[in-house]
């Protein structure tokens, strides 16, 4: 096993273990700050209650950041077609991004009229725009030198599209699902708060707003440990789905020498 | 009959800078043409000029070869880091439309004659600068041209890959009868690989002198520690050194 594994692995344990002793010790009250052990109890115990809202949460998170590939990339690619399309809509795409997702949940959330569909937008929202900026710019950093040899040989836009442009962007359109990724669920998270405010939804943040509310605070540890846990699964699902696109060929996918 | 005309040809880019004037010279079908000069005099325009990539601010360049009958060969070996060796020299017939088969059996066959035979399916990456350039060459070559124009393309290479990528390119030469137009900075270089030399002065850019080196070939390495090879250097060498004072 490598320094990479062995090293964050016993850091968290020693964490962990410095935690539940320090809880035990100065005798914290388990609705101030329950311990890491009872936290894993209550993720099992209350699993039955934890397990639907993980489902709902995973579900959104995912349907968004699948929405935020085709609108960011299909964007993406429509604008690197058209200045004049990309110069009409560009600044909208910013204010979308720059507008705080907390602000206009509620607005959303009046008006999509139905709270699944709402959480979508919200999660979809706040993922999209690393995915476009990302893309836009692999699209426009094609070596020039190839361009001129398409050019040469005849081929079309389309083809130019496809078989160059497409894949000299691929890298960066990674860099942004990757970013995208964890957006996503963030997004999801906090409409989920706004929504869950309202007695609506049934995610995880619902269940920690609903575990704050009776003072169940360890369950609300466990909830939140599902999130944490859910981004970080994610994270390493795209950053293997990067490596196995690009092993071959980019420098961001080879091994380090040595 | 000449393969390629240029006549009187000027081209002043959009800044203003006025990359050549009043450029004249002919390419007879089946010769080694070198085009010798200093950096920035605008021998890179001239062969994009000839490839059709660029247009001519005025004069005309008539090419007897069409544009279909044309390779190109970069200062880098500009090949697409995700594609394999037999990928990247088969893409000029992809673009042409043929078939699948067809253009790996012509790719792998053409790979071969660069002497990369077994490297079909190797990333760009795992290649050496000068198998790459071999591979670029290879890409150039795939679909047959009569006019090979090759834009400084070892000038990145160390001196013992370059004298090797010469020698083969000269028996690929020899082999195929395409007409070559090679830009280089390089004196020795354009002594050693051509029958006629073009030389150009910059600011802006012209062709001063010719100069024809007549040894026959096939060239080999003893052609470079030859006496008539020292005086063919030091005659282009002084042509360069008027080119430069022009």
């Amino acid at each position: 096993m490598s320094a990479r594994i062995i090293g964050p692995v016993v850091l968290g344990v020693v964490m962990l273990g410095l935690w539940e002793a320090a809880v035990r010790a100065a005798g914290i009250p388990p609705y101030i700050l329950p311990g890491p052990i009872l936290v894993a109890e209550t993720l099992v115990a209350d699993w039955s209650t934890l397990a639907p809202s993980l489902l709902v949460t995973i579900e959104i998170t995912i349907e968004a950041l699948l929405a935020a590939v085709v609108v960011g990339g299909l964007l993406a690619v429509l604008f690197s077609l058209s200045r004049w399309i990309e110069l009409s809509l560009f600044p909208y795409a910013i204010i979308l991004q720059v507008t705080p997702i907390v602000a206009i949940a509620p607005l959303i959330i009046v008006w999509a009229n139905d709270v699944e569909l709402s959480l979508l937008i919200c999660a979809w929202l706040v993922a999209f725009f690393p995915i476009l900026s990302n893309t836009i710019l692999g699209l426009r950093s094609v070596d020039p030198n190839l361009l001129s040899l398409f050019e040469l040989y005849g081929a079309g836009r389309w083809r130019t599209l496809i078989d160059l442009r497409l894949p000299s962007a691929l890298p960066y359109f990674l860099g942004g699902l990757r970013i995208s990724g964890g957006l996503a669920l963030i997004g999801a998270v906090v409409a989920e708060f706004v929504a869950g405010t309202g007695g609506a939804a049934s995610g995880l943040a619902y269940r920690i707003l609903e575990s704050g509310y009776q003072l169940k605070i360890p369950r609300m540890f466990a909830a939140l440990a599902l999130i944490s846990a859910t981004g970080i699964v994610i994270f390493l699902l795209l950053t293997l789905l990067s490596h196995l696109l690009l092993r071959h060929w980019h420098e961001s996918a080879l091994a380090p020498e040595g | 009959m000449a393969l390629v005309g240029v006549r009187g040809v000027s081209k002043v880019f959009a800044n203003g800078v006025q990359a050549l004037a009043n450029v004249s010279l002919d390419v007879e079908a089946g010769e080694f043409l070198s085009v010798l000069g200093p950096s920035g005099c605008g021998k890179s325009t001239l062969l994009r000029l000839i490839a059709g990539l660029i247009q001519p601010s005025s004069g005309t360049i008539d090419l007897a070869a069409g544009q279909a009958e044309l390779g190109f060969v970069f200062q880098e070996p500009t090949l697409m880091p995700w594609a394999t060796a037999l990928a990247n020299v088969a893409l000029p017939l992809k673009l042409r439309g043929l078939a699948r088969g067809e253009r790996a059996a012509r790719a792998a066959q053409v790979l071969a004659n660069v002497g990369l035979k077994g490297f079909e399916r190797t990333w760009p990456r795992e290649l050496s600068g000068g198998m790459k350039m071999r591979v670029s060459i290879a890409r150039a070559l795939v679909t047959e041209p009569r006019l090979l124009l090759m834009d400084e393309p070892f000038a990145a290479l160390d001196e013992i890959t370059r004298h090797r990528l010469n020698a083969d390119l000269l028996e690929l030469w020899q082999r195929s009868k395409v007409t070559v137009v090679f830009v280089t900075h390089s004196v020795f270089e354009s002594v050693f690989l051509s029958q006629r030399i073009a030389v150009m002065a910059a600011r802006p850019g012209r062709v001063l002198s010719e100069l024809s080196i007549a040894t026959p070939y096939p060239r080999d390495a003893s052609f470079r520690t030859s006496a008539e090879y020292a005086a063919y250097c030091r005659q282009a060498s002084a042509r360069l050194v008027e080119a430069m004072a022009a």
